[in-house]
């Protein structure tokens, strides 16, 4: 039972007892009155008893008066009179006591019998009247009528004193069963009165206990309220009722101001508090899940799982003049009453931070992970060549920064930037994904994408370059982190083979120590990445490269990446299109270094789709890096010259491998900044060919210097 | 890692200060990464900050530029302490930004001022700092945002 009911009950018994009681001092007041009535008719009649009781007595005194008067001739005048009031009041008297329907005795009876007696010996003597005397010589005498008197008077004196011990016993009687019955009444109503007395106590303590009860049930509802108004006051979700017509109630929990940035909750239709804030088809969803919450049926749990509201991400004004985002948990809860769902609770909780957290630890889980994948692809680099590449990287991204640091103000000034920023970006994704160094190959390609967007953009400023620059810090961080592992990777292995085998030689320390680091692994290892990416099959014989000049590595190992990356994604086709050409399932790649001359002679070839000099032009067209017309005057070899182009690329989607258009210019330009020359030749359906011819190691020296 | 969010608020902090203060918005130039702590102008104006980020946040201008402002404002005082009290209140302005987007995740110190010759800036060695120019007509201060 709920505190209303029990409360309701309470009142109802405590009213019914003070009913009750209030009734019985009712009922004790009556007859208390009647009580107080009879016994003030007892104490007259006992008055009237305890005089009659005397009468005899005087009766018979005042005969004996009157007939001693008669015997000495005296005056009798005031002795009858006297007589004739005695008897009358006795007549009186008695007849009243008599007439008492409540004080019928036996001795009353025999009182009144022996009464009836007296009266017609008395009745002669009271109707007598005159001189009972005549005067005489010898003196006074009774006269006959006097004689008549006197023998009368002499007779009731007899009759008198015969029955006056026996009358005044009768009526002494008479007079004590009253006295009894007077005592009796009194009694009772003392005892009616004491009980009225102790009646009106206990509803006097009764009133008191419920105006007691009263005050401690206002003071706990006022606790209560303060309370419930505290707990909304300070509770950090936003609690609030939700009506049958979807509309929020009176009573809400302060938090849902701080929730929604708005007070006028009351009233307010759910549909209205999330209009604006999210998507229409969420908000739709919503209202249907608020509708399917009334219906009788619903069950709890399964709403509850079925919530589409249990990460609900919203759209808040900033205060900046700015949005944010939220993410809210509405969380639902029906009311029931007597006839079905009466409310339905909603609470609702700011999750911002523990969506972020969460977000945070994914994203610092992918990252662990990430590591922990380096770490594997790492342990199959050679920690020569991981060390280079950890050198050529950051030195690529000490150029990066440079370019961004050089001062800019205008839309030309930052644009120009742009173009430095992607080729360096471009070689350090190339070199990551040849050494499967993943991690850092995404997080550049994360950066080629940005500076592909701002090309878009039509003004440039400072603010575009935000985010760039924090990309690069986290690059920079993640770069470390590499470099730390690399480190820890290369003690490993170190204190695993120490005493065994003798300490590997370094690129310097080979025989000749002239050549740079051996680019066959690298090169192999990108190959098989490259066939797993696009899902070609091809093989790779590399021959001459660990014979390269040191000064020549990096050059020729960006040359070989490009174009490794455009045989893959270009050059070879897949197996089904080699079959039908009459080609072996398995496309072939060659790649040869060598003297030639007093310089190298660098030469790549597959035997791929070839370049379709019209396929170039037609790229080249959409791309607006040549218009329409000047296509249709171009000739094979200046068509052919389009791929060393800046931004050109014949794939029309961009992924890790190609799409930018940025690759062939970087190699080409690289070897000219070498004094070197670049040559390609193809047949479409049967090959490609590059051929890149580089001066002597100490010309390109100088070349760089 | 910082995020972009935390960089805006220190970026909007300084170029409102200009809006405000001289009617004439500040925009600005290309930002790039520094080790070290770089080299300061005249006049800086430094916040320290602790909680969820730690490190350092200074606005750092020349006094030519310093000396514009002020008189765009209407001064007529262009004395050293008058621009020390200048790089202090686009200090604070920076500060109060912070305090009011990221509450009480940040700890932000009082401002202070540094000013004179290669003055130290209370910043870790080693410590990569994202250096923002900060272009108003035609000078440029710098913001300076060291936070790990």
């Amino acid at each position: 039972m709920n505190v209303a009911g029990a409360d309701r009950n309470r009142r109802l018994i405590t009213a019914g007892a003070g009913t009750a009681l209030a009734l019985v001092m009712g009922l004790a007041l009556l007859a208390g009155f009647r009580l107080a009535t009879q016994i003030r008719s007892s104490i007259t009649a006992l008055q009237t008893a305890s005089e009659l009781q005397t009468y005899p007595g005087v009766l018979t005194q005042q005969l004996t008066a009157l007939r001693q008067r008669l015997e000495t001739r005296e005056y009798t005048g005031q002795a009858h009179a006297e007589l004739a009031g005695t008897v009358g009041r006795f007549n009186g008297d008695i007849r009243q006591l008599a007439t008492r329907g409540k004080l019928q005795s036996a001795q009353l009876q025999e009182a009144v019998q022996m009464w009836q007696a007296y009266r017609p010996v008395l009745a002669p003597i009271l109707a007598f009247s005159g001189e009972p005397y005549v005067d005489t010589d010898a003196g006074s005498s009774l006269s006959e009528s006097g004689k008549l008197y006197y023998g009368n008077v002499r007779q009731a004196q007899l009759l008198a004193k015969q029955n006056v011990g026996r009358l005044h016993r009768l009526l002494s009687a008479v007079t004590r069963s009253l006295e009894a019955q007077t005592s009796g009444a009194a009694a009772r109503l003392r005892a009616l009165l004491s009980g009225g007395v102790l009646a009106a106590f206990v509803l006097a303590a009764a009133a008191a206990y419920l105006q007691l009860t009263r005050i401690r049930h206002e003071r706990a509802a006022r606790e209560a309220q303060e309370q419930t108004r505290d707990i909304l006051k300070t509770v950090r979700e936003g609690f609030f009722l939700l009506d049958a017509d979807y509309k929020i109630g009176s009573v809400w929990s302060e938090a849902l101001t701080h929730i929604f940035d708005r007070s006028d909750f009351a009233g307010l239709s759910f549909e209205k508090l999330l209009e604006n804030r999210v998507p229409p088809n969420t908000l739709a969803t919503a209202m249907k899940y608020i509708k399917l919450l009334w219906g009788d049926r619903a069950h709890e749990n399964l709403m509850k799982s079925i919530n589409p509201l249990g990460q609900l991400e919203i759209s808040m004004d900033n205060g900046r003049g700015g949005k944010e985002t939220r993410y809210l948990q509405f969380d639902f809860h029906r009311v029931l009453g007597p006839k079905g769902v009466k409310h339905v609770l909603c609470s609702v909780s700011d999750i911002t931070s523990n969506v972020l957290l969460a977000k945070e630890l994914q994203e610092a889980q992918e990252n662990a992970n990430a590591q922990v994948d380096m770490m594997v692809g790492m342990m199959h680099v050679d920690p020569l060549q991981l060390g280079s590449f950890l050198d050529t990287t950051q030195t690529g991204l000490q150029l990066i920064n440079a370019i961004l640091k050089e001062p800019a103000r205008t839309d030309a000034e930052f644009r120009k930037k742009l173009g430095g920023l992607f080729r360096e970006l471009h070689s350090i994704k190339g070199e990551a994904s040849a050494l499967n160094l993943m991690s850092i190959a995404q997080r550049v390609h994360r950066l080629e994408d940005m500076v592909s967007e701002l090309k878009k953009k039509a003004e440039l400023s400072g603010n575009d370059f935000l985010p760039m620059v924090l990309k690069l810090d986290e690059l920079l961080a993640h770069l470390r982190g590499v470099r730390e592992m690399a480190t820890r990777l290369t003690a490993l292995k170190d204190s695993a083979t120490s005493g065994a085998d003798a300490p590997r030689s370094s690129a310097a320390e080979r025989p000749g120590g002239r050549s740079g680091e051996d680019l066959t692994p690298t090169m192999q290892a990108l190959a098989e990445k490259l066939g797993r990416d696009h899902r070609k099959a091809f093989r790779l014989t590399l021959s001459g490269l660990a014979n390269v000049p040191a000064p020549y590595v990096a050059t020729v190992k960006d040359c070989l990446i490009q174009m490794l990356r455009n045989s893959a994604v270009h050059g070879i086709e897949p197996c089904e299109a080699r079959r039908a050409l009459a080609k072996s399932d398995v496309g072939a790649v060659r790649v040869d270094f060598r003297r030639s001359g007093d310089g190298y002679e660098l030469v790549f070839e597959d035997d791929g789709a070839g370049i379709s000099p019209q396929a170039l032009k037609d790229a080249a067209v959409r791309k607006s890096i040549i218009t329409a017309e000047e296509a249709a005057s171009m000739d094979t070899r200046s068509a052919m010259a389009l791929i060393f182009r800046p931004g050109f690329s014949t794939q029309e989607e961009v992924t890790m491998d190609a799409g930018r258009g940025v690759g062939m210019d970087v190699v080409a330009r690289t070897v000219y900044g070498l004094g070197g020359k670049i040559g390609v030749s193809t047949n479409p359906g049967r090959f490609t060919r590059f051929k890149i011819v580089l001066p002597a190691a100490e010309a390109a020296s100088s070349a760089v210097a | 890692m910082l995020r972009e969010e935390e960089l805006k608020t220190f970026v909007e902090g300084t170029t409102n200060y200009f809006e405000v203060a001289a009617q004439q918005p500040a925009t600005i130039g290309s930002p790039y990464l520094m080790e070290g702590a770089p080299q300061v102008h005249d006049y800086t104006g430094i916040i320290s900050i602790s909680g969820k980020r730690e490190g350092v946040v200074y606005f750092t201008a020349p006094r030519a530029m310093l000396t514009v402002l002020l008189m765009k404002m209407q001064e007529n005082d262009f004395s050293h302490e008058t621009m020390r009290d200048l790089v202090g209140e686009v200090a604070n302005t920076i500060s109060g930004n912070a305090r009011r987007d990221f509450g009480r995740d940040f700890v932000i110190s009082v401002p202070s001022v540094l000013a004179g010759e290669k003055p130290e800036v209370p910043q870790k060695p080693g410590q990569r700092s994202f250096i923002i120019p900060i272009n108003w007509r035609s000078h440029s201060a710098k913001l300076v945002v060291s936070l790990t």
